[in-house]
């Protein structure tokens, strides 16, 4: 009895040592997020004072209004969406065709191509970033937004296409293979089934992947810096990079509510769809 | 997308591959002259600080993360309440861009008006110049990155640890195993291929290290944090020696490919095969 009391108040102990570990750990994540909301609604003149305040005194909300004043963040913003939609449309259509192509025909050296698909997953962009600013060169596509949009309509943009084509294989594979037979003893063509069918039937790892493709493209930096040279071209990413680095004085307090734009979107979607994030995680795990 | 890739990945390994043979400025053709970059290279000083700069940070950086990252996923293992909530929250700064997330701690980690020297010093401690310092830069630049990249191989860990039959610790807790032995001969173990797979994937990560040091340092102060990644793209953009930097790159490659067949070989001696 008495150990049986003891070994209860152990977990009860436990459990509450556990939370108070969990609530610490979420602070230091979520802290530098904080620190950028209070930064960004501080004035200039209190951000230069030591030590810090925590909590802004007069919360200046106009500096949201400044700041597009200050930056063509407008501009970054709307480069930023026209980028990241257009190739998230261009790298899902191009990895559902090879994924289907992978899943579901018979060609000779399918094994081995996909083989050699995986392996660019292990190439560094460092390798081949020369030849393809080359190549964008000789397109004339430096410092035009199709440098950062066209390649992903071919799928192998930059060695990252190969994992939506791998996610999407896996889930197709998975749709059995009798409700294609039937489709087309009914009459309907290959590309009918694949679009009539095992695409409204993939709509969750479609999902998953249109949510990473984006993520990734709004979050990159080094593509951009690589091919674009003038302003009113960057993206988000690379408008506030040239920002923190190039003008090392430029208003934190500004910088901050700029660089909270930046990131709000991103975060919201990522909130909402959270489920899916972890589901995906859970079921690439199984396969390990 | 066969097309694609071969313009945007195969033809580029190849091409480059020549290019590291020959002397090339961006306005000028490139001449041919056999090894002569890599024998450069290889002779330079730089280089190997460069190179030594890199090991530096995967040494920081690798065991840091991933021991942050299982810890985080055997916190959150067991079914607790809020477990959604803090799973969410230990992500998040996984979605957020690397710029975004190394100009926010640029300002935290400043010397002399940063908020954590702040708070550093309300424990008595002060603190270094952290970004401005040669000894504290490369260390931050990690530091920073274990807290952005964590929570992407915590979600790893968690489908590894979901993975366990439950009653293997059931049956250990019966035979009066502590936490502690589960962890070890039971959960290490099973998730031992989960944890193989997370090094090669983080030591890969870690040498291509490029946003944070073009953020926050440029590579300086001085050299302290010139990593092979940003001291390609340095020599190709800056000093636009482009046979000098593929040459570079080819030389990045064998490094990660060998550190990687390391790994594959280590492998059999502690990774658990059922």
């Amino acid at each position: 009895m008495s150990n049986k009391t003891r070994s209860a108040g152990g977990t009860a102990w436990r459990k509450v040592a556990r939370y108070l570990l969990l609530v610490a750990l979420a602070l230091i994540m979520l802290g530098p997020f904080l620190w950028m909301i209070v930064t960004s609604l501080e004035s200039p003149e209190v951000l230069v004072q030591f030590p810090p305040q925590f909590i802004p005194r007069s919360p200046r909300f106009s500096n949201y209004k400044e700041v597009f004043g200050e930056l063509p963040i407008a501009t970054f913003f709307f480069n930023s969406i026209k980028i990241s939609v257009l190739g998230t449309i261009g790298e899902v259509i191009a990895a559902s065709l090879a994924a289907f192509a992978f899943a579901r025909m018979e060609f000779r050296g399918k094994r081995w191509l996909f083989s050699l698909l995986l392996a660019t997953m292990m190439v560094p962009f460092q390798v081949t970033m020369i030849p393809v600013y080359m190549i964008m060169r000789w397109l004339g596509w430096l410092d035009s937004h199709a440098s950062l949009i066209v390649p992903h309509f071919f799928g192998g943009a930059f060695a990252s296409g190969a994992f939506g084509v791998f996610l999407l294989r896996q889930f197709f594979e998975s749709i059995p293979k009798e409700l294609e037979d039937a489709s087309r003893i009914d009459g309907a063509s290959r590309f009918r089934f694949f679009t009539t069918i095992l695409l409204p039937l993939s709509k969750p790892a479609l999902a998953v992947l249109s949510l990473f493709v984006f993520m990734g493209i709004w979050n990159d930096l080094l593509t951009p810096v690589l091919f674009l040279s003038t302003e009113e071209k960057m993206p988000l990413t690379f408008g506030l990079a040239v920002l923190e680095t190039v003008q090392h004085n430029f208003r934190y307090d500004l910088l901050m509510a700029g660089t909270l734009m930046s990131v709000a979107p991103i975060l919201i979607l990522y909130v909402f769809a959270q489920r899916y994030v972890t589901d995906a995680f859970l079921r690439a795990g199984v396969k390990g | 997308m066969l097309i694609g890739f071969t313009v945007f990945t195969l033809g580029p390994v190849i091409a480059s591959l020549y290019l590291s043979l020959t002397h090339y400025e961006i306005a000028v053709a490139p001449v041919f002259v056999g090894l002569d970059n890599y024998k450069q290279l290889l002779n330079a000083q730089l280089f190997w600080e460069v190179v030594g700069n890199t090991f530096y940070y995967a040494f920081l950086y690798v065991p840091l993360s991933v021991g942050v990252s299982l810890a985080l996923a055997l916190l959150l293992e067991k079914k607790i309440r809020g477990i959604t909530f803090f799973r969410t929250v230990y992500f998040l700064p996984v979605v957020t861009s690397m710029v975004a997330a190394a100009i926010i701690w640029t300002w935290i980690y400043n010397g002399d008006i940063g908020l954590l020297n702040y708070l550093l010093s309300l424990v008595g401690i002060s603190g270094p110049k952290w970004l401005q310092d040669p000894h504290w830069a490369l260390p931050a630049i990690a530091i920073m990155s274990v807290w952005k990249n964590a929570g992407y191989n915590m979600m790893i860990f968690l489908a590894g640890l979901a993975n366990i039959p439950t009653d293997y610790h059931e049956a250990a807790r019966l035979d009066g195993a502590s936490a502690f032995d589960r962890f070890r001969k039971i959960t290490l173990p099973l998730i031992s291929p989960v944890l193989f797979f997370v090094l090669v994937v983080t030591t890969i990560g870690a040498f291509q290290v490029f946003e944070q040091t073009y953020v926050m340092t440029n590579g300086g102060p001085g050299t302290s944090t010139l990593t092979l990644s940003y001291y390609i793209w340095q020599t190709a953009f800056s000093f636009f020696n482009l046979g000098s930097a593929s040459a570079l790159g080819y030389l990045f490659f064998v490094i990660v490919l060998l550190m990687t067949a390391i790994q594959f070989q280590v492998r059999k001696r502690w990774v658990y095969q059922s």
